[in-house]
């Protein structure tokens, strides 16, 4: 398809909401994971369909309150999980992950140690910060997040508990031969549980990604929307006010990519949301400025907030829309690709710190978005140097910090167990494992073949074994 | 006007800027560049499909971009998309049989595109959805 056919095409995306409707393809490729032998499945939402016939329990269907707060899950549930996530995995970062080097950041070396490092140190946290809080009070976190904006409590940030800190950190562990199939369950049990409860706690319909509801992140509550809708201002398609709205979203999404060492962290969608005129509204959240990295003191000295929140909307039936997905990490992607012409109305606002009350969150007007735009650049520019001077270690760690810190800061941040994680668990400190493995995932290929190739073909989520007690942890090394 | 490479499309657009190609190869290329002020006379050529190594260029106003990796769900695909900055990702040589794959793609194959593109004016064409062409002009 070409941009001249889109020119008064009629909006279908409806139809991706019917029940017998499969979606639309956005790749060629096809996953097999744990199925060998079995049809290759597809992205998109007949992906998802396929997952749920092919699973042994229900916890890929819709799950009651009582079901997140049980203590643990059977092994078949595990297993399904694992099948899910492995997909799911593939589904929103199999292309992703064509990038190649990144010229600037070793990403996909910080990356590997980073989840490995999750999947050893967080059990210890998680279970701390559920025994604080209780198994309610871990719903009740994600809950939280139906009625704010520019939180990390957020679809990528639940995600990568579960996804990330149990599915690539196992799969990266199983790869280096660390561990073996039938180790570390009750741990696994313990990262996916809060993940779980997070998710079905800020959810609420009995679901826990995107992609169980045809890739769609409805979780504000109906005021905190109308709140937003009454500020947003109207955009002329190609006017300078577009254009200032536009270059803004887009700088500001930069910056939040660069903190967060060029990873999906800095990045929040939710939507898309009907509004009664048919168009469609996304709510971004930009974080440009995490108060715990050190490289973030240039933003901070351009005097940014933690968070912007972009909320833009879309007239479907002009762009003739077909698809659109928000996905489990938290990224809008539509067909026809270029949304971006299509947006007729937007809203910006500020969140200062990460645990401002919503009521001092401040709208911006889109034309004094000239002044932040500047010191969006300024700080750019002065991350990109700073970055540009350090090593290639101090570049590892750091993203190893982002990812191993910053995907459970926002959960524990709001349980009020964050300083304990760093003063009575050391969270910040490196485990000796994962120091040594700095070397050994550099050595015959692992980080730039063995790993990826493990991660994204779904071939190296190995499942528990039959029979396998729920209580294991690991015991040998031999 | 001949196709000289091709690779996916981040993005379907009317925009088809034109200039000449410029290889970055370090970060000190990139800064180079900015402060030169000839910025927007250039189609950047870039190895990666990441967004940090372009981050200050996107920024200040790059015309367009070609990569040697990388796909429209890379951080670079969505930030062009996001500038609404042309962008032709993966792009490989019209003449060439050789093809990026990841993990297994040696110097040459990365050499090859360089040394062929540089300096070489040319156009991108971004409207169709899947493939974006690079058009030699000169």
């Amino acid at each position: 398809m070409s941009i001249n056919t889109t020119d008064g095409a009629q909006a279908t995306y409806k139809q991706r909401y019917e029940p017998d409707d499969d979606g639309l393809r956005f790749q060629d490729l096809e996953f097999e994971g744990n199925f060998e032998g079995m049809e290759p499945i597809h992205d998109g939402i007949i992906g998802d369909k396929v997952l749920r016939q092919r699973a042994k329990s229900n916890v890929l269907e819709r799950v009651s309150k009582e079901d997140a707060l049980r203590a643990q899950f059977t092994l078949d549930e595990l297993n399904d999980l694992n099948n899910y996530l492995s997909w799911n995995v593939w589904d929103v970062l199999v292309m992703r992950a064509t990038e190649g080097v990144s010229g600037m950041i070793p990403r996909q070396e910080y990356e590997t140690l980073a989840f490995m490092h999750e999947f050893y140190r967080w059990p210890e946290l998680l279970r701390m910060t559920t025994d604080e809080v209780g198994a309610q009070g871990v719903l009740d976190i994600g809950a939280q997040s139906r009625s704010e904006i520019g939180t990390k409590v957020n679809c990528v940030h639940d995600w990568c508990i579960g996804a990330v800190g149990f599915g690539m950190g196992r799969c990266g562990l199983l790869a280096l031969e660390a561990i073996q199939p039938s180790d570390y369950v009750e741990e696994s049990n313990e990262i996916l549980k809060f993940m779980q409860r997070v998710l079905w706690g800020k959810r609420q319909d009995g679901y826990i990604l995107n992609s169980q509801d045809r890739y769609r992140a409805r979780i504000h509550d109906q005021s905190l929307i109308d709140d937003i809708v009454g500020q947003l201002e109207d955009l002329e398609p190609s006017s300078p006010k577009h254009e200032a709205f536009t270059h803004f979203n887009a700088s500001a999404e930069l910056l939040a990519f660069l903190d967060h060492f060029d990873c999906r962290l800095g990045l929040g969608d939710t939507g898309p949301y009907e509004l009664p005129n048919g168009n469609l509204l996304i709510l971004r959240d930009l974080f440009v400025n995490e108060e715990e990295f050190h490289w973030s003191d240039v933003c901070e000295d351009a005097g940014l907030p933690h968070c912007y929140t972009v909320a833009l909307v879309i007239d479907p039936q002009e762009m003739g829309l077909e698809e659109i997905r928000i996905n489990d990490i938290s990224t809008t992607f539509t067909r026809p690709k270029n949304y971006v012409p299509h947006i007729v109305a937007g809203a910006v606002f500020s969140r200062e710190k990460w645990n401002t009350p919503m009521g001092e969150v401040r709208p911006i007007k889109i034309d004094d978005l000239g002044d932040h735009l500047g010191r969006i650049q300024q700080a750019t520019l002065k991350m990109y140097r700073k970055f540009s001077r350090m090593s290639r270690r101090d570049l590892i760690w750091g993203g190893q910090y982002v990812y191993y810190v910053d995907m459970i800061l926002p959960h524990l941040r709001r349980a009020g167990t964050y300083e304990k994680a760093c003063r009575d668990y050391q969270l910040w400190e490196v485990d000796q494992r994962i120091a040594n493995y700095y070397y050994e995932i550099q050595k015959r290929g692992f980080v730039q073949e063995t790993a990826p190739n493990k991660i994204f073909s779904g071939k190296g989520y190995l499942p528990f074994p039959e029979g396998t007690d729920l209580r294991r942890s690991k015991y040998r090394w031999l | 006007m001949e196709v000289v490479a091709e690779g996916y499309n981040t993005f379907e657009t009317h925009k088809s800027p034109r200039g000449v190609v410029k290889y970055l190869d370090s970060p000190q290329d990139v800064i180079s560049l900015i402060q030169s002020g000839t910025l927007t006379e250039y189609i950047l050529l870039v190895r990666g499909g990441t967004t940090t190594f372009l981050a200050p260029a996107l920024s200040t106003g790059a015309i367009g971009v070609i990569t040697m990796s990388g796909a429209p769900e890379s951080h670079l695909g969505i930030l062009s998309r996001e500038f609404q900055t042309p962008c032709v990702m993966t792009a490989h040589l019209t003449n060439s049989d050789s093809r990026y794959e990841v993990g297994n793609s040696d110097e040459a194959h990365f050499d090859e595109i360089a040394k062929t593109l540089e300096g070489m004016t040319v156009q991108l064409d971004c409207a169709e959805s899947e493939v974006g062409k690079v058009i030699a002009i000169s």
